[in-house]
């Protein structure tokens, strides 16, 4: 008995890296899929329609069921032909999840406005394409649904990926919207940011450190590691159960084995008069008020370093090496629209 | 003397409403300004360059000093030719403030490609632009400078905006990217999450019925009020300034008399494996564990007698939480979020060990 039986899912970018785990996983979980990939390189050139049958073609040979779509997710009615697919191959269609990516990293002062269009374009509007014609199927069908959204912690301020991290904060502010404009049709939605050596990984200064030092590179030596990019499928597939009714609007964080969960900017300070402010009474007041908070640097990408940090008696063991640390920080969202 | 005496900005979407009156606050402190504005409807559509030519006359005849330009933030060559002019002519440039914005609301089953389009590309396309061609500059001169980017409550999620959430959203992030990238050069980048009665507000139903009941739109009977979108111009003039040099990859709550401050993305919880977890582990785990954070707190009475109030807004309803800071100045703050930080802190020494005896 797996946890996705009879279940019918859409996966983009699945040819290949973390896309390709959360289809191995949700097979083995008993899910037909849709593996969507336009088989293109790290930056979204050229078009291969091998990764996508490769990754059927592997699932078959699980026992598994599954079928390959190789258009892009930019093209929004093409976004739609993955549904019908999954519909038309499998009767039903349950679960989508949004992984398909490219990169284009270059500082903001240098980046050209066709790499800046490219990376919105896959990862932004491909999400909407996708989520679009999935919310309409939902919403139609009224049988529920879940949609899982691939973020990143670069959202938070990645300095070399002003594109990435504007698609990827982006993406948590449409998940957000899918989550309070759904939920009505019993259909979650939330993100993840996840890890993993893929070859986006590869793709960094760093990797070719790797290859010098050991002639392999960083997405070969991962598999079985923590840095295996198919530690991101559990988390995923978890979120598509059944029994996950009842998380949606969440941030989640895959960073090895640890899974986190992140709580979003919230309101922490105030100020108020009666009238409107002048410029010089802001200027003595912000620092009063707000002062200790602008010590160091605001909104760091660096989340498996603070999960690195936390005090070591906070851990709560649950057994079989498993343990959980909870914020102390209360339950809370930005409700305000 | 003005807090912005011989600084040049850009001021995006500047013919009406929020932008306006940054424009002209801005103008007053002694700056020079460029008043962008396409001068379309609220959806994007036609052209008018009254807008931006008006708001420039206002500021000269109150002694101000600033020129119109009427080209799309979307239009990144022209946006190029924008900064130039503002370089050309006044010799420099220290501010940009991207307001330039428009709706196209509509829920996420019904929203077309060209509704999800056209927001993108004005709010996000845009924002990259005006930064992508005045960092250059920046980073050039490096004279420093200040970047002032307009995201918006509708970023958590408003339900009828997929569009426009996951563009200011995707401010955001991108507003942190610049923070983290320019700071080298001496150049702040900060979000304001703006609260006003604009012609925004004019357009959403609960507007029609102030209409029915008032014979006027809310941004008429906003003018002078708490409501009147020129109170947001104060602290987008303030963290223009030199003294707000230390303040870089913030995100602010501006409106009325008011402004809040919002904390950074933090942790609520971690689950942690010695191997890859299964999901079987997760469903047995997550509820028991971390999952008690996604419950919501419940929501409290409007005492105005509106919607119920919820986030920091149901928080701020309590006047017992509010100290006097100043004469006629109240201060805030999220006692809870306080109380767990300091019991975080309690727990850990300076070196990161835990303290004796920390539960």
């Amino acid at each position: 008995m797996g946890m996705l039986d009879g279940r019918v899912a859409v996966i983009t970018g699945s040819g290949r890296g973390i896309g390709r785990g959360i289809a191995h996983l949700f097979a083995a979980e008993g899910a037909s899929l849709v593996i969507n990939d336009l088989g293109v390189s790290l930056d979204g050139e050229g078009q291969d329609t091998g990764p996508a049958a490769t990754v059927v073609r592997e699932i078959e040979e699980m026992g598994g069921k599954a079928v390959a779509n190789t258009s892009s997710v930019t093209d929004h009615e093409a976004a739609k032909g993955m549904i019908d697919q999954a519909v038309d191959a499998f009767g039903r269609f349950d679960i989508l999840v949004n992984v398909a990516g490219i990169l284009r990293d270059r500082m903001i002062f240098n980046m050209a406005p066709e790499e800046w269009d490219a990376v919105i374009a896959v990862h932004l509007k491909g999400t909407f394409n996708t989520s679009k014609w999935a919310a309409t199927y939902f919403r139609e069908k009224r049988a529920g649904g879940r949609i899982v959204n691939m973020s990143s912690n670069s959202a938070f301020g990645a300095p070399g990926q002003p594109n990435y991290a504007a698609a990827k904060a982006g993406i948590i502010g449409l998940t957000l919207t899918l989550a309070n404009s759904l939920s009505r049709y019993g259909v979650t939605a939330n993100a993840i940011l996840p890890s993993g050596s893929t070859r986006m990984i590869d793709s960094i200064p760093r990797a070719v450190e790797a290859v010098a030092h050991t002639g392999k590179l960083p997405s070969e030596l991962a598999i079985g590691t923590e840095r295996d990019p198919d530690n991101v499928s559990p988390l995923v597939a978890f979120l598509a159960t059944e029994g996950a009714g009842h998380i949606t609007g969440q941030v989640f964080g895959s960073f090895g084995y640890n899974m986190a969960l992140m709580s979003q900017p919230k309101v922490v300070r105030a100020i108020e008069t009666d009238h409107r402010w002048t410029v010089e009474e802001l200027a003595t007041l912000i620092p009063q008020a707000f002062g200790s908070e602008f010590e160091g640097q605001a909104n760091q990408p660096g989340i498996t370093a603070n999960i690195n940090a936390l005090p070591e008696g906070e851990w709560v063991e649950i057994g079989d090496g498993r343990r959980y640390w909870a914020s102390k920080i209360p339950a809370y969202s930005e409700q305000t629209w | 003397m003005g807090t912005l005496d011989g600084k040049v900005a850009i001021v995006t979407g500047a013919g009406r409403g929020i932008g306006r009156g940054v424009a002209m606050l801005l103008a007053a402190e002694g700056a020079k300004v460029v008043v962008n504005d396409l001068g379309v409807s609220l959806d994007g559509e036609g052209e008018d360059t009254g807008p931006a030519a008006t708001v420039v006359r206002e500021i000269e005849e109150l002694g101000g000093t600033a020129m119109a330009n009427t080209d799309s933030v979307a239009d990144y060559d022209a946006v190029g030719a924008m900064v130039q002019k503002a370089i050309d002519e006044w010799g420099r440039l220290d501010i940009v403030v991207n307001v330039a914005g428009i709706l196209r609301d509509r829920m996420i089953f019904n929203m077309a490609e060209g509704e999800w389009d056209a927001v993108v590309a004005v709010h996000l396309r845009g924002a990259y632009n005006t930064c992508r061609h005045a960092s250059a500059h920046f980073r050039e001169t490096k004279q420093g400078g200040r970047i002032i980017n307009f995201s918006s409550v509708s970023a958590w999620g408003s339900p009828g905006q997929p569009n426009y959430a996951a563009a200011k959203y995707g401010l955001l992030g991108f507003t942190a990217t610049l923070a983290n990238s320019l700071d080298r050069y001496g150049v702040t980048s900060n979000a304001i999450l703006p609260y006003a009665a604009t012609r925004m507000i004019d357009s959403t139903p609960r507007a029609a019925q102030v209409h029915e009941e008032t014979g006027k739109l809310p941004s008429e009977l906003a003018i002078g009020s708490e409501g009147d979108p020129a109170n947001v111009a104060p602290m987008v003039a303030f963290l223009a300034s030199d003294a707000a040099a230390n303040i870089n990859g913030h995100f602010f709550g501006v409106g009325g008399y008011k402004v809040e401050l919002y904390s950074h993305w933090e942790l609520a919880g971690v689950l942690k494996h010695e191997r890859r977890w299964a999901p079987q582990e997760l469903d047995e785990f997550f509820d028991g564990s971390i999952g008690g954070y996604i419950t919501p707190p419940d929501p409290v009475e409007n005492p105005s007698g509106g919607r119920p109030l919820k986030g920091s807004s149901a928080l701020q309803a309590d006047a017992n939480a509010w100290s006097e800071i100043a004469p006629g100045v109240r201060y805030w703050q999220h006692e809870e979020y306080y109380a767990a930080k300091a019991r975080d802190a309690a727990d850990t020494d300076s070196t990161g060990a835990v303290a004796e005896g920390a539960v």
